[in-house]
C-alpha cells in the first residue's frame, strides 16, 4: 500500500469534527561503515512511520506507530485525540493555530530510481575503490557510503493530500596516514551514480599525507580560510540559534529585532533554497506547505526567519514551509535548503593568496552552543587543519578550539570561492532526513580561538 | 516470539558465523509545556526486528518493522546479502561468553507511568510552568515528563534467547530570561530534559518540579545582571550534574574499546588512549575511581544482558588514578586479547545495530563529606553548577564546557553568583587536578539523554553516578 493510501485510511478513523493531520513516512537505507580499510558495519533499514497529529482549540496530540494494520491505526487516532482533549481541559486555547490549508507544491529532481535500488554490490564497490585508492598512497581508510528512499505522505482534514519521494546518497572518507594525520573528504548527492569513491578518497589522502612537520598556534584571533565543510557547519547552527522563527519569535534569536539591520558583511547572502542546484529538494514541509525560496540574509542585511504555522502565528505571520513536525518541533522550525551564495575566488587556494599567516580548517567538529542569543559557538578543527603562510598552505597544524559566534565571522567574510558544492551530514539520528549547506570556502578575519 | 528468533538462528546458522536478532517492542510518552501551554502530547508505538549476522569477516544488519516471521526472514536474507557485497575483511574471533538464557525485569516497580492520566501530568507540569514565571524578565518557561517502556528479546547462534523489560521515567523544567541583549537559562534537576531513571512515576513525582520552580526563574532573571565569569586559573568545584557530563565525555567515551582501536574514526573519533595503557596511564590523581557498573539499580545503563547476551558488569575503569579497563564488545575484547567482553553493547531500538556504549560510567565517592563542608574546606575558587554546553575533541583530550551558573567561593563560602561561566582542559591534567570528592551521602546517578554514536546515528540513555568534586589549577572564563 502506498504510504499516502495509509495516511487517508489513518485520517478516515478521525472522528468527526476534530481537526488532524496524518503523516506516514517511510525509510528504505542502507549504510556501509569502514574503518583501518576494512568493512566494519553495516546497516539495512526498511521501516515506516504513522504520525496522527490531533488538534482541539489550539492543542496539539501527537502519536506515532510503524504498524499500518486497522487496529493500529484506530488506537493511535485515539491516543493523539486523547492527547488534544487531556489539553483541553486546562481551559485556555493553545499557541496552534490550525493546520494550513492545501496549496500546490511544485514537482523537483530529487529522486533517482537507481539509488532507490539500494544494491548493497554498488555498496560494496565503493568500499573497495575507497580501500586501492587509499592502499595505493599508503594510507588507511575509514568512512560511510550510503543512500536512501524515503518517501513521505500527509493527508489532513484542512484537505492536504501530497506525497514525495526523495532519495539521496553521501559518502565521506577519513583518510589516516602512517603518521598518525587524518584528512576528510566527502560528496552528498540525489544521485548514488553521482559518487566517486576513489576521487574522494584522493582529497582525503593528499590532505593526509601532506609533508611537513605538525605547526603549533595558540590561542588568539587569526585569518581563516574555511572550507565548505566547516562554512556548512557553521550555517548548520545560525540556522536553529538564529533563523529560526520560535527562537525569533520569544527573543531568543540574535536576530530578534533586527531584521532590515546589517547582521553580516556585505558579501554574505544566505537563503532557503529548496530547488538550488545540487541541493537535497523537497516539495513540502512537515505540515503539507509547499517548500519556496526564502531570502535569509541579502548583502549582509538579515531579511527573514524561518516559520512552520505555529511560530508564524506569534509573529503574526504565515509559515514559510519550514515545519519540522506538525503542529511545531520542540525547538521550532529550521532551514532544510540553505545555500550561501559564492564569491570571487577561484578556489580555496585563491582564498589563501592574501594571508601571511592564518589557518586552513577543512572542518569543525563537536561544534556546541555557547550562548545563543550571541550565536556563539565552540568547536574543534579535524582531519586537514594547515597553517597558510606568506599566501600558501605551507605544512599541518595541530587542531585548535574555535569559539566564536557566527554572525561575529559572517561579519568579518573578506572573500568566498566561486564555486559551491552540497555538504551534507551521515548523522541520521532516527528517522532519515537528508538535509545539506550549499556553501563556498570563504575566508574570514580575527576569527578566536582558544585553544 | 521465542520461537520465531529460534527458529531464524536456526536459518541462520548454515549461512554465517554467526548471528544474532533482536525483537524490540517500545511506548515512549512525551508529554511538555511551554509558557503555560501545552507544547506537545506525544506517545509512540513501535516494534521490529534486528538480524545481525556475521559472514566472512564482514557484518551485516537488517531490520524490518513489525513482528512477522515473513518479514524477519526477509531480514536475515537482507542481512546476508549485505554482509556478503562488502569487501573480505579479517574475521576477528569474537570473545567467549556464556550464553543469555532467562528474562529480567527493571524499572517495572512503583506505579505505571502509563496508567497516570495525562491530565495529571499536566496538571504537574502547568503548576511548575507556572511557578518559574516568577520574573519579568523570564521569557520562557517549560517543563517536561517522559516515560518509556521496552521489551526486548534477544536470541542467537549461540544458543541465547533471554528476554528484558525495561521502563523509565522522568522529566524537569526549564527557565529562560532575556532582557534583548542576552539569554540566562536555568534547569531542574538537570538541563537538556531533566533527570531520567529506571523507575516508576513515583521518580517523576520525587523530583517536586512545581518547588524548585521559583529558585530556576529567579536565578535566571538574576544571572542577566550578574557579572561575568572571571578568567584566568582557579580551584574548581562542579556539582554532581555537570560532573557526570564532564565523566561523560572525557572517561566514558574515551575508553570505548572500538573508538580505542579506530573503528569509530569516520564518525566520533578514537582516544588518546591506547589498548596497552591498562596498568600504566594515569589517568588523574588517586582520588580518582571510576566504575561502568551495569548492576546499579535505577541506572539508565542498567540491564542484565547487553544487547550480545553477555551479562551485566562492574567494571573497574580507573583505580587510584590508572586506567584498569575499558568499555567492550564480545569482537574489541577478544582483539586486545581479553578474556570475555565487558558486556557493553546497547543498541537504540530495533533498527540499529549493538555498539561498544557506557552503562553507567560512575565516580566512586569520596570522603569530603556534604557540599557545604567541601564549600567550607575551599579558600578560594568558584564553583559551577548544571551544563549548558560541552564540546571535545575527537581523541577526547581537549575540551570545554560552559554552566548555566556559578558563584565565587572566597573563604570557604559561597559568594556572588557570575554569569557565562565556562571552563576548559585537558584531560589527563584535569583529572590529575582532583583533590576532593564528596561523601556517599552527596552520591547519585545523573542521566544523559542524548549520548549520540555511530551512523546511522544512535542516541542512547546512559546514567552516571557523581557527587560534587574540587579541582585544582583550572583554566576558567574560557568563553
Amino acid at each position: 500500500m502506498k504510504p499516502l493510501e495509509t495516511a487517508e485510511r489513518a485520517l478516515a478513523t478521525v472522528p468527526a469534527g476534530v481537526e488532524a493531520q496524518a503523516t506516514v513516512i517511510a525509510e528504505r537505507s542502507l549504510l556501509l561503515r569502514f574503518a583501518d580499510s576494512r568493512p566494519t558495519q553495516a546497516t539495512a533499514v526498511d521501516d515506516l512511520e504513522v504520525e496522527v497529529t490531533a488538534l482541539r482549540d489550539g492543542h496539539a496530540g501527537a502519536a506515532v506507530t510503524n504498524a499500518t494494520d486497522a487496529e493500529s491505526l484506530r488506537r493511535c487516532t485515539a491516543s493523539a485525540v486523547a492527547a488534544a482533549e487531556a489539553a483541553v481541559h486546562l481551559g485556555a486555547p493553545g499557541p496552534f493555530p490550525g493546520l494550513p490549508t492545501p496549496a500546490p507544491a511544485r514537482g523537483h529532481d530529487g529522486y533517482d530510481e537507481a539509488t532507490a535500488a539500494l544494491e548493497a554490490a554498488r555498496g560494496g564497490q565503493a568500499l573497495q575503490a575507497a580501500f586501492d585508492a587509499a592502499g595505493q598512497v599508503g594510507a588507511e581508510a575509514h568512512g560511510i557510503w550510503t543512500a536512501g528512499e524515503i518517501e513521505t505522505a500527509i493527508a489532513s482534514t484542512a484537505g492536504v493530500a501530497a506525497s514525495d519521494r526523495v532519495t539521496d546518497a553521501f559518502m565521506k572518507v577519513v583518510a589516516v596516514a602512517p603518521s598518525g594525520r587524518s584528512g576528510y573528504a566527502a560528496q552528498t548527492a540525489v544521485a548514488g551514480e553521482r559518487l566517486d569513491p576513489a576521487e574522494i578518497t584522493a582529497r582525503a589522502t593528499g590532505k593526509a599525507m601532506a609533508t611537513g612537520g605538525e605547526a603549533t598556534l595558540g590561542p588568539g584571533e587569526h585569518t581563516v580560510v574555511l572550507e565548505r565543510h566547516a562554512v556548512a557547519e557553521l550555517l548548520a547552527f545560525l540556522g536553529s540559534l538564529a533563523l529560526n522563527g520560535l527562537a525569533f519569535a520569544e527573543d531568543r534569536s540574535a536576530l530578534s529585532g533586527r531584521l532590515g539591520s546589517r547582521v553580516a558583511a556585505a558579501r554574505v547572502n544566505l537563503a532557503d533554497s529548496p530547488r538550488y542546484p545540487g541541493t537535497l529538494p523537497r516539495a513540502f514541509d512537515a505540515e503539507g506547505v509547499p517548500k519556496a525560496p526564502l531570502a535569509l540574509i541579502q548583502d549582509g542585511v538579515a531579511r527573514a526567519v524561518v516559520h512552520d504555522s505555529r511560530s508564524a502565528a506569534l509573529c503574526g505571520t504565515a509559515s514559510t514551509g519550514h515545519a519540522l513536525a506538525p503542529g511545531g518541533a520542540p525547538d521550532g522550525p529550521a532551514p532544510t535548503n540553505l545555500v550561501l551564495i559564492g564569491g570571487g575566488a577561484e578556489d580555496e587556494s585563491a582564498l589563501c593568496r592574501t594571508i601571511e599567516r592564518g589557518i586552513y580548517v577543512t572542518r569543525l567538529w563537536y561544534v556546541n552552543a555557547v550562548r545563543p542569543k550571541e550565536t556563539l559557538v565552540t568547536g574543534v578543527t579535524r582531519d586537514g587543519t594547515f597553517l597558510i603562510e606568506d599566501g600558501e598552505v605551507t605544512r599541518p597544524l595541530a587542531d585548535l578550539r574555535l569559539t566564536d559566534s557566527v554572525l561575529g565571522i559572517l561579519g568579518r567574510v573578506e572573500e568566498l570561492s566561486a564555486d559551491s558544492a552540497l555538504t551534507g551530514t551521515s548523522e541520521f539520528y532516527g528517522r532519515r532526513f537528508a538535509t545539506g549547506v550549499v556553501a563556498p570556502a570563504l575566508r574570514a578575519g580575527a576569527v578566536r580561538f582558544t585553544a | 516470539m521465542d520461537a520465531l528468533l529460534a527458529d531464524l538462528m536456526d536459518s541462520a546458522s548454515g549461512h554465517a558465523d554467526y548471528a544474532d536478532v533482536r525483537h524490540v517492542r517500545s511506548t515512549t510518552e512525551r508529554v511538555g509545556t511551554r509558557n503555560g501551554a501545552v507544547d506537545r502530547i506525544e506517545r509512540s508505538d513501535e516494534q521490529g526486528v534486528g538480524v545481525r549476522v556475521r559472514v566472512r569477516g564482514a557484518w551485516g544488519f537488517a531490520a524490518v518493522r513489525g513482528a512477522e516471521r515473513a518479514g524477519a526472514e526477509a531480514a536475515l536474507s537482507r542481512a546476508l546479502e549485505v554482509a556478503r557485497a562488502q569487501p573480505r575483511g579479517p574475521a576477528f574471533p569474537l570473545a567467549d561468553n556464556a550464553p543469555a538464557v532467562g528474562t529480567h525485569d527493571a524499572g517495572l516497580d512503583g506505579t505505571d507511568p502509563f496508567a497516570v492520566s495525562l491530565e495529571d501530568k499536566l496538571d504537574a507540569l502547568l503548576a511548575a510552568d507556572a511557578a518559574m514565571r516568577v520574573d519579568p524578565l523570564v521569557a520562557v518557561t517549560e517543563a517536561g515528563f517522559f516515560a518509556h517502556r521496552e521489551e526486548r528479546t534477544f536470541a542467537s547462534t549461540d544458543g541465547a534467547l533471554c528476554r528484558q523489560r525495561l521502563g523509565e521515567c522522568g522529566g524537569g523544567i526549564t527557565a529562560t530570561a532575556t532582557d534583548g541583549a542576552e539569554t540566562q537559562v536555568r534547569s531542574h534537576p538537570a538541563s537538556f530534559r531533566g533527570q531520567v531513571s529506571q523507575a516508576g512515576y513515583e521518580h517523576f513525582a520525587g523530583l517536586e518540579l512545581a518547588a524548585h520552580a521559583p529558585r530556576a526563574g529567579a536565578e535566571a532573571a538574576a544571572l542577566l545582571s550578574a557579572p561575568p565569569c572571571p578568567d584566568g586559573r582557579t580551584t574548581l568545584v562542579l556539582d554532581g550534574e555537570q560532573l557526570a557530563l564532564q565523566l561523560h565525555e572525557s572517561v566514558g567515551h574515551a575508553v570505548e574499546l572500538d573508538r580505542v582501536l579506530g573503528s569509530e574514526t569516520s564518525y566520533a573519533g578514537g582516544s588518546f588512549v591506547a589498548p596497552g595503557d591498562v596498568g600504566s596511564l594515569r589517568y588523574g590523581s588517586p582520588l580518582m575511581n571510576v566504575t561502568a557498573d551495569a548492576t546499579v539499580s535505577g541506572g539508565l545503563g542498567s540491564f542484565r544482558w547487553d544487547d550480545e547476551g553477555v551479562s551485566a558488569q562492574a567494571l573497574p575503569i580507573v583505580r587510584d588514578g590508572v586506567l584498569r579497563g575499558f568499555l567492550s564488545s564480545r569482537e574489541s575484547a577478544a582483539r586486545v586479547g581479553m578474556d570475555r567482553s565487558g558486556g557493553c553493547m546497547r543498541a537504540s531500538g530495533f533498527a540499529r545495530q549493538p555498539l561498544v556504549r557506557m552503562t553507567n560510567v560512575n565516580l566512586e565517592s569520596g570522603d569530603a563529606g556534604s557540599l557545604d563542608d567541601l564549600i567550607a574546606s575551599t579558600d578560594s575558587g568558584i564553583y559551577m553548577e548544571t551544563n549548558r554546553s560541552w564540546s571535545i575533541d575527537s581523541h577526547r583530550l581537549q575540551f570545554q564546557f560552559a554552566t548555566e551558573l556559578a558563584r565565587e567561593i572566597r573563604d570557604g563560602e559561597l559568594g556572588r553568583l557570575y554569569r557565562n561561566p565556562s571552563y576548559a582542559g585537558i584531560t589527563p591534567e584535569f583529572w590529575g587536578g582532583l583533590d576532593a570528592v564528596c561523601s556517599r551521602s552527596e552520591w547519585r546517578l545523573w542521566s544523559v539523554l542524548n549520548c549520540g554514536k555511530g551512523e546511522p546515528g544512535q542516541a542512547i540513555r546512559a546514567s552516571h553516578g557523581t557527587a560534587p568534586a574540587r579541582f585544582r589549577d583550572v583554566r576558567v572564563g574560557v568563553a
